[in-house]
């Protein structure tokens, strides 16, 4: 920001030349004295202009300047010079005065952001206060290296000009350390010019955020719960080990999480030698499933992949059933399901989910005591209100958070948070394979959990499914 | 015709019914207040989320559903009529009052729409238990549900009773006449306002019921109202003044789509009414069965 | 106010240049950014007025027009390395010649058709965009360079803001002519009936279709200012919502008026930001206000903020005007009759019927 306080400095420095010579000469050196000091730091350029307004109202007043000197210089006398210094102040904390901005001695400020409002509420207010509870479980056992945490948080509506508004409010007003969210993919990634330009680190949340994380740059971290392409990866590897498949058909939406996900499943499925024998794009807002179905039926797949969000997964196990196909195993990726149970209740036929698979990145299902846990951590933290399927996803983001301003130590910026990411290998008893990083990766997750769920109980499929990174990209 | 080629089809002729529920409620208010009701998709959603209410919270059984969710659906088209449609009307000269009308019923849909959302149990999509239940029927190769056939036979019951309505009953007659000429109207001695009042809360009670029975066939959340563009779509095929055209309507979108998704992509789903409307407009405009339409005089 | 613009309307203009240079020194880039989103969304509002409050032309097709602009501007340049100072009139050009093409057969529609054929469009033009994977990219969007002025890399929002300022202004400026010439007049009369309008010799349809492309092209040059301090457009950005903003906008505002029109610009774009200040649990109620904004807007206010603040001021002068006559004047006190009449006239309540009004309004 050295290009607002010059600018201001070279306009004020102006007034010098207008006043009386003579008697200024004494003070036209004091202003020149703080002219030639080069700013350490912002905060001294702050200061660096005060002293330059005091210097200058002298110099433009010689009535009120007689036995004044900078030193006993009292702007009392002055109802301009205080409006000017005001003005000035500002100037001086519209720029980043701090050293590292959002940290100061006793707290660390991270600025979260989610969809709080919109119809994409389920996947932001349960992971921010899931968030929320994590942070404030480590202020209550002392803080890092003797600092607390303090959370600003900001509804982003996953649209990508609201986020991008609640990110630079939390930059450049709220001034914090890092930014902690995002749920939706087309949405956070709008925001990834300005934080590479500002270098500021962001920490998804939610969003799988695959073009935010492909190719990867280095102060954006992502998939916390997977990525489009672990899903599509994962599920096609099991059906090629486990179900044997020869013949895969794959039901997508046409947007961009639907393109990745076709995309490395494709690639998979020819590294296994299985035929892709239908491929089915299909619009969000779909609400009869007839044509897509009918296609997949008639191409004879002996596994389908889905990749359909929460209300169209349904359907297409609907019809799926209703078409006489549960013969035939299906595989839903994960955003398809929030939350099991109604998944379930919302299909209606228990005979639609006897061949029933889907991905799921944490271990909560099938671990009855893990998710009893966490859900009445959720509630004593947050008593009237019932989480919701994605409440554990906050969990692994916020994690690497802890542990990464850990490892960072006490001589905290925001280089060497990223650098401390960068070397993050975290096992938690959450998720199901580590979170990990490294110089040219920025997805964390890239193992997942495969489960038979036949509508009242999930079973967990033997072995962890991993992406190699390659596949699809 | 091949089995996928019938299915279609079948299918498409239930969707469109459902299509053609919606577009109903839209005309009957269309025909007599010549007014363009773009919250009509959120009373279909809220009349879906009603009968959720009633069954799953409740615990009523199914045939509590019907008296509910018609008297509150029309309560509140009656209200909305009565206190901000009024409110406008008195404000504006006829000729400039559509625009602002149109406005409310935006603002109604967002209203509807907001404050659904506020309740948490709507944050996941929902599904209704379906009315009629039982192994699916099958005709050929071509599979239906119960409840597919259940909307078929209410569309036509509702259809065919609101024809006779407006054709051949006093009151039908006497909408009609407020449509094409309010202040004749009110000087023959009908009395406009509560007539008004009635028709927005039959028509928003009939959404409702279009809600019921769509609900479970897909999935509720709050951004059900969307399917007001297949409504409009359908009346404007059929034509804004014919409800026998607007069921027509409605079916021939519902096999169009679900005829493109198969031969062309599926991706072309969402474009298909949408292609229509801009046809249909402008190749003709009065639709199949609609009037011609003359200009009105001013 | 008809005839030319007189040199008072343009200080407004001039003070928005000054705070184009300024405020960029001066304000974090969150408010800059803002001031950003303001501007641009000022362009696209004046440019749907057009239609929607000067001609009563009740037309859905905006946001493709816009749609057309961002992705023409930043394709532009990213494919054929045209700059931006030539790529965005091409594209805010070529946004109009799609205005014209729509304008034509959309001028035979009546209002309520109108609104539906044109709503259909921008869903169309919607798809388009999703789905013309080879030119747009799809639903992947599209990162957006930044672009060059001279020489000048527009990147940072303290950058982009003057420029965008310096747009506004020209197109503030060219409004103001527009407001005030015999097209506006036309459209004005249009509104109010078109037979009266055709049978006092307006060209009814070519005037329609000049409204039509004119208001497209305003909507490219808001597409272009897109391009100046965003880095990424997806189709997702183009949909309804955008549409009821806008609309909410005008309604608040005062469609019709220039000034109407950017008051309610800033009213609806900042009140999300104001929002920010609300406790997060209550955010989910934002649709539900949106909604009772909109109809308790349309209720009590039908001609917008504005509306209000010009009522007042006749109501002002009128009273004036009547106490000038009856206290100043010993004369008048003679016809109790005439003042009664009087009286009742300027005890009129402020809400009348609006044709009534429009044609002796202030623009």
């Amino acid at each position: 920001m050295g290009y607002e306080s010059e600018a201001t400095t070279v306009a004020l420095s102006g007034v010098i030349a207008e006043a009386d010579h003579a008697r200024t000469a004494r003070y036209a050196d004091d202003a020149g004295r703080v002219l030639a000091a080069a700013p350490k730091s912002q905060r001294q350029a702050g200061h660096h202009l005060r002293e330059l307004v005091k210097a200058l109202l002298l110099a433009a007043n010689p009535l009120f300047a007689a036995g004044n000197t900078t030193k006993n210089f009292n702007l009392r006398q002055y109802r301009l010079g205080r409006w000017l210094v005001a003005i000035v102040a500002l100037f001086g904390s519209a720029m980043p005065a701090m050293a590292e901005p959002g940290v100061t001695d006793s707290e660390i400020v991270i600025g979260m952001f989610a969809p709080l409002s919109g119809p994409l509420v389920t996947y932001g207010l349960d992971p921010v206060q899931t968030a929320q509870m994590l942070y404030e479980q480590v202020n209550q056992k002392g803080g890092i290296h003797g600092r607390k945490i303090r959370v600003v948080v900001e509804d982003d509506k996953c649209q990508a000009t609201a986020l991008v508004a609640a990110v630079k409010k939390l930059a450049t007003v709220d001034n914090v350390f890092i930014l902690h969210g995002g749920s939706c993919t087309a949405a956070v990634t709008a925001a990834q010019e300005f934080i590479t330009r500002e270098k500021i680190p962001l920490v998804m949340l939610v969003a799988a955020g695959d073009p935010g994380v492909f190719p990867p740059t280095r102060y954006m971290f992502g998939s916390f719960g997977g990525t489009q392409r672990l899903y599509a990866a994962a599920l096609t590897e099991f059906a090629a080990r486990q179900l044997k498949s020869k013949r895969l058909a794959i039901i997508v939406h046409d947007d961009e999480y639907g393109n990745a996900s076709l995309a490395t499943a494709k690639a998979v499925a020819a590294r296994y030698g299985i035929e892709v024998v239908a491929v089915e794009r299909v619009p969000l807002n779909i609400n009869d499933l007839t044509a897509p179905m009918l296609n997949i039926r008639a191409a004879k797949p002996d596994a389908i992949l889905s990749g359909a969000y929460p209300a169209p997964a349904v359907l297409v196990a609907q019809k799926y059933a209703e078409y006489g196909m549960t013969a035939t195993p299906l595989l839903e990726m994960t955003q398809g399901i929030p939350t099991a149970s109604v998944f379930a209740k919302n299909v209606g036929n228990e005979a639609a989910l006897r061949n029933f698979y889907y991905s799921w990145a944490q271990n909560d299902v099938g671990d009855e005591a893990l998710r009893q846990k966490w859900t009445s951590m959720y509630k004593s933290r947050y008593p009237d209100r019932e989480p919701g399927g994605f409440m554990i996803i906050g969990v692994p983001s916020t994690v690497a958070i802890i542990a990464a301003l850990e490892r960072a130590g006490p001589n905290l910026t925001r280089e060497r948070f990223v650098d401390a990411m960068e070397t993050l290998e975290v096992k938690h008893e959450v998720m199901a394979g580590p979170i990990k990083f490294a110089p040219g990766r920025r997805d964390a997750i890239r193992d997942v959990n495969v489960v038979k769920f036949d509508g009242k109980t999930q079973t967990v499929m033997p072995g962890i499914y991993s992406w190699n990174g390659m596949d699809g990209n | 015709m091949s089995p996928i080629i019938l299915q279609a089809i079948a299918s498409g002729l239930v969707t469109g019914c459902v299509y053609a529920l919606v577009s109903l409620s839209l005309v009957i208010v269309y025909k007599s207040v010549d007014l363009l009701n773009f919250g009509g998709g959120e009373l279909v959603m809220v009349g879906g989320y009603l009968a959720l209410l009633v069954v799953v919270r409740f615990g009523f059984g199914y045939l509590m559903i019907f008296p509910v969710v018609i008297a509150v659906g029309f309560a509140i088209g009656a209200l909305f009529d009565r206190i901000p449609l009024n409110w406008i009307r008195r404000g504006h000269a006829p000729g400039t009052v559509i625009v602002p009308m149109i406005v409310a019923t935006l603002g109604l849909s967002y209203l509807l729409k907001g404050a659904v959302r506020v309740i948490p149990y709507t944050e996941e999509p929902r599904r209704l238990e379906p009315l009629w239940r039982g192994e699916p029927l099958f005709i050929g190769d071509v599979v239906l549900q119960w409840q597919d056939v259940g909307i078929v036979a209410v569309t036509a019951v509702i259809m065919l009773g609101l024809w006779l309505f407006f054709r051949f009953t006093l009151l039908g007659k006497a909408l009609r006449a407020i449509s094409q000429n309010p202040r004749a109207a009110a000087l023959v001695g009908i009395p406009v306002t509560t007539l008004r009042m009635a028709v927005w809360g039959l028509s928003s009670a009939i959404a409702g019921i279009a809600g019921v029975l769509l609900a479970p066939k897909l999935l509720m959340t709050p951004d059900m109202g969307s399917i007001v563009m297949m409504g409009f779509a359908s009346a404007i095929i059929g034509g804004f003044t014919s409800l026998p055209g607007c069921v027509i309507g409605g079916m021939i979108i519902g096999v169009v789509q679900n005829l493109v998704g198969i031969l062309i992509s599926p991706q072309a789903i969402a474009v298909t009414p949408f292609f229509i409307i801009m046809i249909v407009l402008v190749v003709r405009p009065q639709g199949l069965l609609g009037e011609v339409i003359a200009a009105k005089k001013v | 106010m008809f005839g030319a613009p007189t040199p008072r309307q343009f200080i407004p203009i001039a003070i928005l240049i000054v705070l184009g240079l300024v405020l960029p020194l001066v304000l974090p880039q969150y408010f800059l950014y803002i001031g950003n989103l303001l501007m641009m969304y000022a362009v696209l509002a004046l440019g749907f007025d057009i239609l929607l409050g000067w001609s009563g032309q009740f037309a859905f097709a905006h946001i493709a027009f816009f749609g057309v602009g961002i992705y023409g501007t930043a394709l532009l340049q990213i494919r054929l390395g045209i700059p931006f100072v030539i790529g965005m009139p091409i594209a805010a050009l070529g946004a109009g010649l799609i205005g014209f093409l729509i304008g034509v057969p959309a001028t035979r529609l009546r209002t309520v058709y109108l609104a539906l054929a044109t709503f259909a469009f921008a869903e169309c033009a919607q798809w388009v965009f999703r789905t013309w994977d080879s030119v747009t990219n799809g639903t992947d969007g599209v990162r957006i360079p930044a672009p060059r002025i001279f020489g000048f890399i527009v990147e940072k929002d303290a950058s982009a803001f003057p420029v965008l300022a310096l747009i506004l202004a020209l197109v503030l400026v060219s409004m103001l002519f527009l407001s005030t010439s015999k097209f506006a007049r036309s459209l004005g009369a249009i509104r109010e009936s078109e037979h009266v309008a055709a049978v006092s010799g307006i060209n009814v349809a070519f005037v329609k279709v000049l409204a039509f492309t004119i208001s497209a092209v305003y909507a490219g040059i808001a597409g272009g200012m897109y391009t100046l301090f965003q880095s990424f457009v997806s189709p997702d950005a183009l949909d309804v919502t955008l549409l009821v903003l806008l609309l909410s906008m005008l309604v608040v505002g005062g469609s019709g008026s220039i000034p109407g029109v950017v008051i309610g610009v800033v009213l609806m774009g900042v009140f999300p930001e104001i929002l920010r200040f609300a406790p997060p649990r209550l955010l989910v109620w934002q649709e539900f206000v949106y909604g009772l904004i909109i109809v308790l807007a349309i209720m009590f206010m039908p001609r917008g903020v504005w509306g209000i603040v010009q009522a007042r001021a006749q109501r002002k002068t009128s009273l004036a005007v009547k106490h000038e006559l009856m206290e100043g004047n010993k004369e008048a006190q003679r016809y109790p009759d005439g003042i009664a009449l009087l009286d009742s006239r300027f005890d009129a309540p402020l809400r009348r019927p609006a044709s009534a009004q429009s044609l002796h309004d202030g623009r």
